[in-house]
């Protein structure tokens, strides 16, 4: 029983890691209806970047952290402004170009980082015991309530700030968004760096428990995109409750099914959503 | 097709009889790696050029006919071609089956998934030694009894051929009229009375089962297949082979994958920049001149002509 609910708190914790992640990835669909198949490699670089900053040069890794963050969202608004931006409405060349650039970052990250898996410092250490029935690390505690508070954080920024206002006009009606004064350009280079900053948030968040390395990058995207699927393109409810889904669901089937197929049990839930429930749990059907 | 382009194809068939008459060993062998990126390259083209709908499980389909035919030709004795046609109709099946759940939900859904499918691929077939013999590669047969590398390039030529000039009737048939029509506009495409998903399902499991086709080919001719045949490294090539050379023409992938497979020989010496550097190329190329090296080189003459 205590072994149960130590997976399920492992699902959980890894859950909401994978809605930040999925925010990322919705948020850029949502407005621009461009996939960012670079998502998995600004995480990786996320991770390489935390881990350098406080091993190599010496920041304290809670600085390091946010400073790793800022970085990758600097790396976004250069990705938008270079190659997004001309490939708005050609929805073919936008995939080609985020999956060619994909590649190119994660031999970028090969070169540069090399392939040996890296962690940064764990902030706190130690374990805990929880309600007497199982003990737990205290850096996953502390990844969890960090995570709280970014999912918290980001959804203040989009339902209340002018910021998420002019991102939900946009998503709903980008003609009317204009028409009442949006800048559309500068929103959608902003969404687009708070969506790769998001991926490197997940990064910094999950790297001291799970090291990076630059072979990991594919499924880490992979894992954000089947959340998007589940909860619905663009919902951001739906990426909290897919990426609980996936966590839970992939933590349980790696302990009691089988470790080695860990990433199949995303795929599977992947093709269930497209046979029963293409729009995902809180999606719009459309057509 | 009209006369001149007819015997442009006649004359390029008759230069290509003759390689293996002075090419070294060495070289004909990148001649015959070149042909399969050709197929491989021209039948992704066929559905990402001409009907706009990007697939990253090219080579992993590839990978499902190299492993279903080396499977059964290990396994249960079958000769080299039955398994490859057994293979091709299992890769056609396959992209059935992705297509018809995702190409309603739009363009971005099927990107997605068959990014999933080419991950799983891998893990199935890395995780299942026991059949596969998973990254130690699974060695097969070759076509011929007596390994010669002359009998290979012209096996692969005439395979080639034959699926180009399949690729070139599509293209230039109703079929193909409604792939274009459904990728300038789909609106209108579907007002006029066509099935844009029926036409795209269809087209992604004929392009399917012609990696599945290529795949098996490569499979017989390296004798050992690994799981870097459907690897998303494959996939990466293949896909800036068609967009250097140029998507959406006949002759563009053709080209680039000469173009990319030659130079990569010339750059192997360096490791493995050359990934980095012909991702490098291919962002450019997408961004600058989406139309490729044939799109750039058509341009020029027209100007020249005129």
């Amino acid at each position: 029983m205590s072994e149960f609910l130590m997976y399920l708190t492992n699902g959980i914790v890894i859950g909401v890691i994978n809605a930040i992640s999925a925010i990322g990835v919705s948020l850029i669909v949502g407005i621009m209806k461009v996939v960012n198949f670079a998502h998995g490699e600004l995480y990786i670089f996320a991770g390489y970047f935390s881990y350098h900053l406080s091993v190599s040069l010496g920041v304290p890794p809670l600085l390091a952290m946010p400073l790793s963050i800022f970085f990758i969202f600097l790396i976004g608004i250069g990705m938008e402004r270079t190659l997004i931006r001309p490939t708005y409405g050609d929805e073919m060349y936008s995939l080609i170009i985020t999956f060619v650039l994909s590649i190119v970052l994660q031999n970028a990250a090969l070169l540069i980082f090399g392939p040996y898996p890296q962690k940064p410092p764990n902030l706190v250490t130690g374990a805990m015991n929880i309600f007497g029935l199982y003990h737990y690390g205290n850096q996953r505690i502390l990844s969890f309530f960090i995570s709280i508070g970014v999912l918290l954080s980001i959804f203040y920024l989009i339902k209340r700030t002018w910021f998420g206002k002019s991102i939900r006009a946009i998503s709903q009606d980008r003609e009317m968004a204009a028409l009442v004064g949006v800048d559309h350009l500068k929103v959608n280079m902003l969404a687009f760096g708070l969506g790769a900053a998001l991926a490197g948030a997940a990064g910094v968040i999950l790297s001291p428990i799970f090291p990076v390395t630059p072979s990991g990058s594919s499924s880490i995207s992979l894992n954000a995109f089947i959340v998007v699927v589940l909860g619905g393109m663009g919902s951001l409810k739906g990426c909290v409750v897919g990426g609980l889904i996936l966590g839970i669901l992939e933590n349980l089937g790696a302990a009691y099914i089988s470790t080695m197929y860990r990433h199949i049990f995303g795929f599977i839930i992947l093709i269930l959503v497209l046979v029963f429930r293409p729009w995902g749990l809180f999606g719009q059907k459309t057509q | 097709m009209d006369n001149k382009k007819l015997w442009i194809s006649f004359a390029f068939i008759i230069l290509a009889l003759f390689p293996p008459l002075f090419l070294s060993q060495y070289w004909l062998h990148v001649m015959i790696i070149s042909l399969f990126y050709v197929m491989m390259a021209s039948s992704w083209n066929l559905i990402a050029g001409f009907t706009g709908q990007v697939s990253f499980a090219h080579a992993a389909f590839s990978g499902v006919g190299a492993y279903t035919s080396g499977m059964l030709t290990v396994y249960l004795g079958l000769p080299p071609w039955l398994g490859i046609l057994i293979g091709m109709g299992v890769a056609a099946l396959l992209g059935f089956g992705v297509g018809y759940l995702c190409i309603r939900m739009g363009g971005i859904y099927l990107s997605l998934t068959t990014l999933g499918f080419s991950e799983i691929l891998r893990i199935i077939i890395t995780n299942e030694d026991q059949w596969t013999r998973g990254t130690m590669g699974l060695q097969v047969p070759g076509f011929f009894v007596e390994y010669s590398k002359t009998s290979y390039y012209y096996l692969f030529l005439i395979v080639t051929i034959l699926l180009l000039i399949v690729i070139y009737k599509i293209i230039h048939s109703e079929m193909g009229l409604t792939f274009r029509a459904v990728l300038n506009d789909e609106v209108a495409a579907s007002s006029s009375g066509i099935n844009t998903v029926r036409v795209r399902v269809l087209a992604f499991a004929i392009s399917s089962a012609m990696a599945g086709l290529a795949g098996g080919f490569y499979g017989h001719y390296l004798m050992l297949i690994t799981p870097d045949v459907p690897s998303l490294g494959q996939m990466f090539l293949v896909l800036a082979m068609a967009v250097i050379g140029g998507m959406g023409s006949f002759a563009g992938p053709i080209v680039g994958s000469f173009v990319l497979e030659i130079l990569s020989e010339y750059i192997r010496v360096y490791g493995e920049y050359h990934v980095l550097l012909f991702g490098l190329i291919a962002l450019a190329m997408a961004r600058f001149a989406p139309e490729g090296v044939v799109g750039i080189l058509r341009k020029k003459w027209r100007r020249e002509w005129a």
